[in-house]
């Protein structure tokens, strides 16, 4: 089993590169200077002094040398400036990083809460209105696009009713380690309840044809042959069989919350990666950029890593000898 | 031959000239009884076929000519029927032609991504060995990149950007997820014996393909297009609704559902940003349902 | 000169494991398997799964390409893709296959599936194809309006018929039958091997009839081959074979024939424990230190058998 881990993890390696390569190439497609956010040049300048300055930054080296001075960067911690806030980008992503992976994180977690119950309501009851209800219910989630759902949901519970906040992370006026907690929670919930809510259809589907399928397997018929209690064929057999491999779902939800904070951040006016990814693209902070493009796809990769290694845990027939 | 009569007498059932429906007709004639699939089924091809009607119709200057004295109205107002936004343009006419630029969008890409997908995973699935494995790799390479974050990036640094560009590069990442469900489909039907029966009947490689394999799996390409539709009309309007979908003077149903993000707009004035949220919830319900319903359909004709 | 010769075939396939997916081993699913079918004769291929005749068939066939040896059929080596194309090689040449179910698109009308090798090698028109279906249809006694209809309609004994039809369909002069009847319920196991038979006979299409069952292949075929690991264990006419066993393992296939009549039951069962025990013990001395079947030997003018040297003394010291 090590050895399937292992060879996972080494794939990730060619993976990395080749991400970083095509970081590389969109952020030499960027004007000005994606990567250490100089700010010198300006389009009002003439081409002679843009050329100059340029030559100066180490713009116009040969590819390969900007390439790795760009990763020996990255890995001594130096992501360049921030054209718009003037500060270093490594210190604005992180402070954003921990607000979008706090919400992402709670929001995984309602996920597995709401949709692990669900999901065996509707495969034992099978058939019945429960099972048509969940259904139809899954069904009509995964069809709406996720930013209208988000802003219907911000609209009526945040604005109409007035349950939860509508902006930010944490309210200015919160006081005290206790207070800012707690603040923080409340302003997470309504974003983390709707994305959850959307994660949770895949769960709940795949949750209820594998115990729908398992129940009809022989060895649950062999176990209702022999005399055992329906609740423990239920628990022992196919819930136990059914549960596992939605553990490996894990990553994947993670992945698609992170791809997901671009809409979701934007909607709740939250400040995490996603909104600091649509701040810069409208002020043109190429640096950031760069490296938030970077961030995003390193963290898509470990999901899917974290995917195969559980699923490669769980289910003995896909390790590879 | 006098073992026939025996023979037919106890296989045969009904032995009538009438030929056999094909498969399409069977499955409509299956979904004509799903109540739910027809009711989607109207829906959407009313609002699709009708908003591309109605506006395509509509002169697009005079519909986005800003209006200040308008700004605001409420619906009823002046002939506005949902209102007006806060240009002072009438709601029902700009949802119109937003709508129906949309909904262009949305086909045009799955049209694209569909066909790309449709041949790169049937020649993949048919012949395998290298070229699949070649394909694969490049399919996972494509598979590394953050899809919305560098669509966005790439439509922010796109000059000449129009429609057609925008169409252009969410097809360009859009294609792989068909491409992978096609190969595996045509994996699972290229080693069933037909396609062996086929090669020794002297038939062509590509006669088999086009001929004996994509019909086989006509039902999975017709849910695969609906769902895609409705997927894709769901990112250009999530794309413009954030900035980057068509050009901002070009109308989305997302630009008018960006008006929502100012907390004023969301609250007072309702009718500039819910008709469109609630248009697209619509289509995108209607449409998905239908796709679903041709799919619970082909699933139950396999089974006979 | 036989109509179809097959000279020393081997079909080895590349194993790749370890980390860089390197071959490291190969199955050896042919290896080294030469005989000849005349025109007219049925030529039985007898083995159990894994023993290489399915893969036989379809290098002859023209669906597997071998990795050495030749096919050597008008004088040409049909092992090579251009060479078939050249002489048309599938017009005579054709496959009936064991699945009828997966063997017919399900999608195509029965009239378009047996039209099919028509439709490739010669050319007729419309009428005549419609003619020429129909009378094939009536060659292996179906209906003609079941040209209209789809594979799902038909049972599993009409459908392998329709296979026979297009086999059939451009009067081919060999037709690999790969388990043709293995799928079908026993009576209607009978029907279509007559109708084989029947068409053999008015045609003069020889078969080569790939089975493991010994009981219709002696219905069937005058001469045979049984193999197992990819390599001839014993060739021979029918006599031969079913009269003179002499490698131990056409020995165990034929005891495990079941008899129809219950008197014999215990002496039917002693048989076959008496020669499993055989088997058992004298298994190695058949088999060479890497588990590879002897070189065949001659006995007589019909009957080759892989047996050790040891007992093939044994044999000619009997006969001298």
């Amino acid at each position: 089993m090590w050895k399937t881990i292992i060879r996972r993890v080494l794939i990730m390696v060619p993976q990395i590169i080749i991400l970083s390569l095509i970081v590389f190439f969109l952020a030499k497609l960027m004007p000005g200077d994606p990567f250490t956010g100089s700010g010198k040049l300006s389009p009002q300048m003439d081409l002679n002094q843009i050329q100059a300055i340029k030559k100066e930054l180490g713009l116009l080296d040969p590819l390969p040398v900007q390439y790795f001075r760009w990763i020996g960067n990255i890995l001594h911690g130096d992501l360049g400036m921030s054209y718009a806030y003037k500060v270093p980008v490594i210190n604005l992503i992180a402070e954003r990083a921990g607000n979008t992976i706090w919400l992402s994180l709670f929001s995984v977690l309602l996920t597995y809460l709401i949709a692990v119950p669900l999901g065996v309501l509707a495969g034992r009851y099978q058939g019945t209105h429960i099972d048509g209800g969940i259904s139809f219910y899954a069904f009509a989630i995964i069809a709406i696009p996720g930013f209208v759902f988000y802003l219907l949901g911000l609209w009526l519970f945040g604005y109409q009713l007035g349950w939860f906040p509508t902006t930010g992370s944490i309210s200015i006026a919160a006081d005290g380690l206790l207070a800012k907690f707690f603040s923080r929670i409340y302003h997470m919930i309504l974003p983390a309840i709707l994305s959850s809510v959307i994660s949770t259809t895949g769960i709940i589907q795949y949750l209820r044809s594998g115990i729908i399928d398992n129940t009809q397997e022989d060895f649950t018929r062999t176990a209702r042959a022999k005399g055992v209690p329906e609740r423990i064929v239920f628990d022992r057999h196919i819930l136990r069989n059914s549960l596992l491999p939605i553990a490996a779902f894990m990553g994947n939800t993670i992945t698609g919350l992170i791809g997901g904070s671009v809409f979701i951040e934007n909607v709740f006016s939250y400040p995490g990666m996603g909104k600091l990814f649509i701040d810069s693209m409208n002020s043109n902070d190429y640096p950031i950029i760069t490296s938030l493009t970077l961030l995003f796809g390193l963290m898509t990769l470990l999901g899917n890593l974290l995917s195969d290694i559980i699923m490669s845990i769980v289910d003995p027939r896909i390790r590879i000898e | 031959m006098e073992n026939k009569n025996m023979v037919d007498a106890v296989e045969t059932n009904a032995n009538t000239m009438s030929e056999t429906p094909s498969g399409f007709k069977v499955i409509w004639r299956e979904l004509r009884h799903d109540k739910v699939a027809m009711i989607s089924l109207v829906i959407a091809a009313t609002l699709l076929i009708g908003i591309t009607v109605w506006g395509s119709l509509l002169n697009q200057d005079k519909v986005t000519e800003a209006s200040l004295l308008d700004r605001f109205l409420a619906p009823g107002q002046d002939g506005h029927i949902l209102g007006a936004d806060p240009s002072g343009r009438d709601v029902w006419n700009y949802l119109m032609l937003g709508g129906r630029n949309s909904i262009l969008i949305g086909v045009s890409v799955t049209l694209i991504t569909e066909f790309i997908g449709l041949i790169i995973g049937t020649i993949c699935g048919y012949f395998g060995g290298l070229l699949d494995n070649v394909v694969m790799r490049i399919v996972d390479f494509f598979m590394i990149i953050p899809t919305t974050l560098v669509i966005i990036l790439l439509v922010k640094i796109t000059t000449h950007y129009n429609a057609v560009t925008l169409v252009l590069i969410i097809s360009a990442f859009g294609w792989m997820g068909t491409t992978r469900l096609m190969r595996s489909l045509i994996f699972s039907q290229a080693s069933r014996d037909y396609i062996a029966a086929s090669k020794t009947s002297g038939t062509s490689n590509f006669t088999i393909m086009w001929r004996e394999l994509i019909p086989n799996i006509s039902s999975m390409i017709i849910t695969d297009l609906t769902l895609g539709i409705a997927g894709n009309i769901g990112l250009e309007v999530g794309l413009s609704y954030l900035g980057f979908g068509l050009p901002p003077d070009t109308p989305s149903l997302g630009t008018m559902i960006a008006y929502a993000n100012d907390p004023d707009i969301i609250t007072a004035y309702p009718w500039v940003w819910l008709p469109a949220s609630l248009l697209i919830m619509v289509l995108a319900l209607s449409i998905s349902f239908f796709g679903n319903a041709i799919r619970r359909a082909a699933d139950a004709r396999q089974r006979t | 000169m036989a109509m179809i010769e097959i000279k020393n075939l081997k079909i080895h396939y590349p194993i790749r494991s370890g980390f860089f997916n390197r071959v490291t081993d190969y199955v050896y699913a042919v290896d080294g398997v030469n005989f000849d079918i005349e025109e007219g004769e049925t030529y039985g291929l007898i083995g159990e799964s894994g023993s290489g005749k399915s893969t036989i068939g379809k290098a002859v066939v023209g669906l597997e390409k071998p990795t050495s040896g030749q096919i050597i059929y008008k004088g040409v080596d049909i092992t090579k893709k251009s060479n078939r194309s050249k002489i048309h090689y599938n017009k005579d040449v054709q496959m009936i296959f064991q699945d009828s179910l997966s063997s017919l698109n399900p999608k195509k009308r029965i009239r378009d599936i047996i039209a099919e090798p028509i439709r490739n090698f010669e050319r007729m028109s419309d009428t005549e194809e419609r003619k020429r279906v129909g009378e094939l249809l009536d060659i292996v006694g179906m209906p003609a309006d079941s040209m209209y209809k789809y594979p799902f309609e038909f049972s599993g004994g009409q459908r392998q018929r329709i296979g026979i039809a297009r086999a059939v369909s451009t009067n081919p002069k060999l037709i690999v039958a790969d388990e043709p009847v293995s799928a079908l319920d026993l009576s209607v196991q009978a029907q279509v091997l007559n109708f084989m038979k029947q068409i053999q006979r008015e045609y003069n299409i020889s078969y080569l009839f790939i089975s493991h069952d010994l009981g219709v292949v002696k219905h069937m075929c005058k001469n045979m081959a049984i193999m197992t690991r990819g390599r001839f264990v014993e060739i021979g006419t029918r006599e031969d074979i079913y009269k003179d066993p002499l490698h131990i393992y056409t020995q165990r296939l034929l005891s495990a024939i079941p008899s129809m009549s219950p008197a014999t039951r215990e002496a039917d069962l002693a048989h076959r424990k008496e020669v499993e025990h055989i088997y058992r013990d004298e298994e190695s001395r058949y088999y060479n230190e890497n588990g590879r079947v002897l070189d065949l030997k001659q006995i007589s003018a019909t009957h080759q058998v892989a047996l050790p040297d040891s007992e093939l003394e044994k044999l000619k010291g009997g006969l001298a």
